[in-house]
C-alpha cells in the first residue's frame, strides 16, 4: 500500500492525469468496440427503419451546436469591425488578433453568479432566456445551407419561419415581466410593440415573392434562383427586399431599432436583471438572430447557396485505384518533395535561418498547400462544399452590413419606429404586393 | 435563486422602512415623511402613471444625477431631480485655503473644461489685489482657454450621439479631444485638471512641444471637425430625433437665467466675452453665433459654430501674441485689501462666475461659485414633461451639464 501511495505521490500533476486517463480511455475503447460488435447490427437496422427520425435528430443537434461558434464568430466580428470603424484597435490580446476573446467572454459568462432578484418570479425568470434562445435556434431548422444541408424541408418553410421567429418576443416579454424591475418591463413592452408592428410589413414584403415563386418551401425558392445572378429575386422584388431587410433588422432588435435594450435609456431593457449564463442565452440569441436574418435575406433574395454564375461542370476523373503501385510511390514521394520545395526559398532567403527551421517552415507550408488543393478539389467536385461556401460568404456579407449599421447609426425613437412601420413600410409592402400581382396577371 | 427571504412589509427601496402594507414594484415609495406639498403631489400617482428612478447609477446621466421620473406609458409627466451625490463643499474648502490654493479646489468642478474654473477665481482675486496681468499672459490664457473650449465641445458632441445610441461619434470626438488635451498637457503638465492659471499670470510660457503640436493640429482642425461631424449632421435619424426636442423659448430661457450656448440657441446673442469684455477679447475678432429654434438640434449645431469661432480666435492669438513676461511681480503671501470682487468668464457651458469677499487675511472670507451647469439643469423641469423617456437623456445631454459643477 505504501509503495503504491509513494509512487503515486512522486508523479507530477500531468503524470497523475495521464496515469488515470489512459486506463479509463482503454477501458472505454474496449467497451465501445464490444458494444458496437454486439449491438451495431441492431442499431443500424433501427436507424435504417426510422431514417427520417434519425436524420431529424442529427440535424437538430447539429443546428443546436453550430449556433455556438456562429455566435462567437459574429461577436468577434462585431467587436473587431466596430473597433476599426471607431478608429481603435479592438480585441488583440487573446489568440491571434484577439480572435479567442469571444470564447473567453463565453467562459466568463458561464462563471458568473446566476442571480435572481428579490421579488422576481423565479419560474418565468428562468425560462425566459430558454424560450428566446430556442425560438431563434428553431428557425434555423428550415434554412437551406447547401444542397442537401438543411434541417427539414417543410413545404411551408417560410410560414414556419415567421411563426417560430415571432415566438422570441414571448421570451422577451417573460423576461421583462418577471424581473420585478421597471426598466425590464419597459424593455419587454417595447419589444412586444416593436416586433408585433414589424411582423406585418415583414410578412407582407415576402408575399409578392411567394406569388412569384409559387412555393413557400425555402429549398424550392433557392432552386428557382439558380443560374446567372440575374435570376435572383432581388432583381424582381427590389422593394420587397428592402422592406424585408429593414423589418428584419427591427425583428432582430438591431441598431437603429435596438430600442429593447437601449442602454442609454432603459439600462439593458429586458436583460437588466439577468446575469451569468441566463444573460448569455439572451446574448447568444441576439447574435444567432443576426445570422438567421442575414441567412434568410440571402435565401429569399440573393440566391441562397447558388453561385452568382452557372458553375462550370467539371468532373474530376479521380480513380486512385488505377494508379496501382504509383499511388504508393505518390504518397511516399510527394510530401517530402513538397516540403523540400517549400523549404528551399526559406533556407535561401537568409543565412540566419537554420536548416531544420527551414524544413519546419516548408513542412507547414506544404501542408497548407495540400489543404488548399484538397479544398479546391472539394469546392469544384463536391456540390455541397461550394454551396455552403457561397451561402456562408453571402450571409456573412449581410452580417457585416448589420455590424456596419450598428457602428454608424443612432437609435430611432419609439414613436418614430411605429410611424415608420405603419406609415411607410406597410403601404410600401402593400404596393409591392399589388404591383407584383398585377405583373403576374399581365405576363401570364 | 435569491438567498435572502424578503420581509413581508419591508420597502424594497429602503430596508429600514417598514410599511403598513406590502407595496408592489409599481407603487411609489415616497421619502418618509413627505417634506413639502410639492413632494406629496409628485408622489401621488394618477391612474396609469408610474415612477421610475433614473440614476445616480444610470449609464447616461453624465455623472451622478438622479432623476425620479413620473411616466405615463413612456411619456414623462413630471420629474424630480435629486442633486448632491457629488457634493464636496468646494466653496467652504476655498475659505480655508489661501488664495493660491483656492484655485486648485475650483479646478475639478467642471472637469472637462478645467481652465475656465481657474480663470474666473483668478480674475476675481486679481481684481481684489489690483494686479495688472502681463499682456502675453492674457493672450496665453485666451489661447489655452479656447483650446479647452473646443475640447469640451468635442466631448459634448460625442456624448450627444452616444445618448441617442450612436457608438462611433464619441470615439471620434475623443480623438479630437485627446489631441487638444495632449497639447495642453505639454503646456501645463496635466491632461485634465491643469492648475495652470496663477494670480497675476500663468504658470509657464509657451513651449516648443505645445507650439509644434498646436501648429500640427491647426493645419487640419477645421477639416477634421467637419469630417467627424459629417457622420451626425447629415444623419436623418439623428436630425429627426433632435429637431423640435426640448424646445425652450427666449423668455423662459432668460427667466431660467440660462447663459452660454443654451441661451444663444434661443436667439439671444449674449456672450460674456462681448457683453462684459475681459482679458484681451476686445482686441480679437470673432462672431457670436446664434440660432432661433431653441431645440436640441440648435444647441448642438450652435456648439459646432462656436468651435469654428474658437479656431478663429486661436489663429488670431497666435498672430498677435506679444513678447514679455507671463507673470506679474507679486509677493508670495497675498493679503488683498478688504473688499469684494466679481468676475465672470464665458465657459463652454455658459457664464462661469466667482464672487470673492476678502477680509484682509490671506484666505478668502467667502467664495461663491456660479456654475452654469447647475443653472441649466433647472430648465430640465420645463423641457422634459411631454417628451418620451428616450428623449430625457437627449435633452439632458443637449444642456451639457457636468455633475462636478452642479453639486460643487
Amino acid at each position: 500500500m505504501t509503495v503504491i501511495s509513494k509512487s503515486w505521490n512522486r508523479l507530477t500533476l500531468p503524470g497523475k492525469v495521464i496515469f488515470t486517463a489512459l486506463p479509463l480511455l482503454g477501458a472505454l475503447t474496449i467497451g465501445l468496440v464490444v458494444a458496437v460488435v454486439l449491438l451495431g447490427g441492431i442499431l443500424v437496422d433501427l436507424a435504417a427503419a426510422n431514417l427520417e427520425v434519425v436524420r431529424f435528430l442529427v440535424a437538430a443537434t447539429a443546428i443546436l451546436l453550430i449556433t455556438v461558434p456562429t455566435a462567437f464568430l459574429i461577436i468577434y466580428m462585431e467587436m473587431k469591425i466596430i473597433a476599426l470603424m471607431n478608429l481603435r484597435l479592438g480585441p488583440d490580446r487573446v489568440g491571434p488578433a484577439g480572435s479567442a476573446l469571444s470564447v473567453v467572454h463565453g467562459l466568463k459568462v458561464l462563471m458568473k453568479e446566476d442571480f435572481t432578484p428579490t421579488g422576481a418570479d423565479p419560474l418565468v425568470f428562468t425560462w425566459a432566456p430558454v424560450v428566446t434562445y430556442l425560438a431563434s435556434v428553431m428557425t434555423l431548422l428550415v434554412i437551406p445551407f447547401a444542397p442537401g444541408f438543411f434541417g427539414q424541408d417543410i413545404n411551408l418553410g417560410l410560414l414556419y419561419f415567421f411563426a417560430i421567429g415571432g415566438l422570441s418576443v414571448v421570451g422577451l416579454l417573460m423576461a421583462g415581466w418577471s424581473s420585478y424591475n421597471k426598466y425590464s418591463l419597459l424593455g419587454g413592452l417595447r419589444s412586444a410593440a416593436q416586433v408585433v408592428s414589424y411582423e406585418i410589413p415583414l410578412t407582407l414584403s415576402v408575399v409578392g415573392l411567394i406569388l412569384l415563386a409559387g412555393t413557400m418551401s425555402l429549398n424550392q425558392m433557392v432552386e428557382n434562383q439558380s443560374g446567372w445572378f440575374t435570376s435572383w429575386y432581388i432583381f424582381r422584388q427590389p422593394l420587397g427586399a428592402l422592406i424585408f431587410f429593414i423589418a428584419a433588422a427591427a425583428e432582430a432588435n438591431r441598431t437603429p431599432f435596438d430600442l429593447t435594450e437601449a442602454d442609454s435609456e432603459i439600462v439593458a431593457g429586458f436583460a437588466t436583471e439577468y446575469s451569468g449564463m441566463r444573460f448569455g442565452f439572451f446574448f447568444f440569441a441576439e447574435y444567432v438572430n443576426v445570422f438567421i436574418v442575414s441567412a434568410l435575406t440571402v435565401t429569399l433574395f440573393f440566391g441562397g447557396w447558388n453561385a452568382p454564375f452557372p458553375f462550370p461542370e467539371i468532373t474530376l476523373a479521380l480513380d486512385p485505384g488505377s494508379l496501382g503501385i504509383g499511388l504508393l510511390l505518390l504518397i511516399l514521394i510527394v510530401p517530402p518533395l513538397l516540403t523540400v520545395i517549400f523549404a528551399a526559398p526559406i533556407w535561401l532567403v537568409s543565412n540566419s535561418i537554420k536548416g531544420w527551421q527551414a524544413l519546419l517552415g516548408g513542412f507547414v507550408l506544404a501542408n497548407l498547400f495540400l489543404m488548399a488543393v484538397i479544398g479546391a478539389v472539394a469546392f469544384i467536385g463536391i456540390e455541397w462544399v461550394s454551396g455552403l461556401l457561397w451561402f456562408l460568404g453571402k450571409t456573412y456579407a449581410f452580417v457585416f452590413l448589420f455590424v456596419w449599421m450598428r457602428g454608424t447609426l443612432p437609435r430611432v425613437r419609439v414613436d418614430q419606429l411605429m410611424d415608420f412601420a405603419w406609415k411607410w413600410l406597410l403601404p410600401a409592402a402593400l404596393l409591392n404586393l399589388f404591383v407584383t400581382a398585377v405583373a403576374i396577371v399581365v405576363v401570364s | 435563486m435569491s438567498t435572502t427571504k424578503q420581509q413581508p412589509h419591508q420597502s424594497t427601496d429602503d430596508p429600514r422602512v417598514t410599511l403598513d402594507r406590502d407595496l408592489g414594484v409599481f407603487e411609489p415609495i415616497p421619502p418618509y415623511p413627505t417634506r413639502t406639498e410639492r413632494e406629496a403631489e409628485f408622489y401621488t400617482l394618477a391612474d396609469g402613471e408610474m415612477l421610475i428612478n433614473m440614476g445616480p447609477q444610470h449609464p447616461s446621466t453624465h455623472g451622478v444625477l438622479r432623476v425620479v421620473l413620473k411616466l405615463d406609458g413612456e411619456k414623462v409627466v413630471d420629474l424630480d431631480p435629486v442633486l448632491g451625490y457629488l457634493h464636496r463643499g468646494v466653496e467652504k474648502l476655498c475659505e480655508n485655503a489661501d488664495y493660491h490654493q483656492a484655485i486648485c479646489y475650483t479646478d475639478p468642478l467642471e472637469y472637462v473644461s478645467a481652465l475656465f474654473n481657474e480663470w474666473a477665481p483668478v480674475m476675481a482675486f486679481e481684481k481684489l489685489l489690483d494686479v495688472q496681468v502681463p499682456r502675453r499672459a492674457e493672450y496665453i490664457r485666451v489661447l489655452s482657454g479656447e483650446l479647452n473650449r473646443i475640447a469640451s465641445h468635442a466631448l459634448f458632441m460625442g456624448w450627444m450621439a452616444l445618448d441617442l445610441g450612436g457608438l462611433t461619434p464619441i470615439l471620434w470626438s475623443f480623438i479630437e479631444r485627446d489631441e487638444i488635451v495632449d497639447m495642453l498637457a505639454a503646456l501645463t503638465g496635466q491632461r485634465m485638471l491643469f492648475n495652470y492659471f496663477r494670480i497675476g499670470g500663468v504658470n509657464g510660457d509657451l513651449n516648443h512641444e505645445f507650439m509644434s503640436r498646436l501648429g500640427d493640429w491647426m493645419s487640419r482642425a477645421t477639416e477634421q471637425i467637419d469630417n467627424n461631424m459629417g457622420l451626425l449632421n447629415e444623419n436623418e435619424i439623428f436630425v429627426r430625433r433632435m429637431r423640435g426636442l426640448g424646445t425652450i423659448d427666449t423668455a423662459t430661457a432668460l427667466r431660467m437665467v440660462m447663459s452660454g450656448p443654451n441661451l444663444r440657441a434661443t436667439g439671444v446673442p449674449f456672450d460674456v466675452r462681448r457683453a462684459h469684455p475681459y482679458s484681451v477679447y476686445p482686441e480679437l475678432e470673432f462672431d457670436i453665433p446664434t440660432r432661433s429654434e431653441g431645440d436640441c438640434l440648435a444647441r448642438y449645431l450652435l456648439r459646432l459654430d462656436e468651435v469654428r469661432q474658437s479656431i478663429r480666435i486661436i489663429d488670431q492669438c497666435l498672430h498677435q501674441m506679444p513678447d514679455g513676461p507671463v507673470m506679474a511681480k507679486l509677493p508670495r503671501l497675498l493679503r488683498p485689501r478688504p473688499g469684494r470682487a466679481y468676475a465672470a468668464v464665458e465657459g463652454p457651458r455658459g457664464q462661469y462666475a466667482t464672487y470673492a469677499v476678502s477680509d484682509g487675511t490671506d484666505q478668502p472670507f467667502r467664495m461663491r461659485i456660479h456654475d452654469p451647469s447647475f443653472i441649466h439643469l433647472q430648465a430640465v423641469g420645463v423641457m422634459m414633461p411631454g417628451h418620451l423617456l428616450a428623449d430625457t437623456m437627449a435633452i439632458m445631454a443637449s444642456l451639457d451639464p457636468i455633475m462636478g459643477g452642479v453639486d460643487k
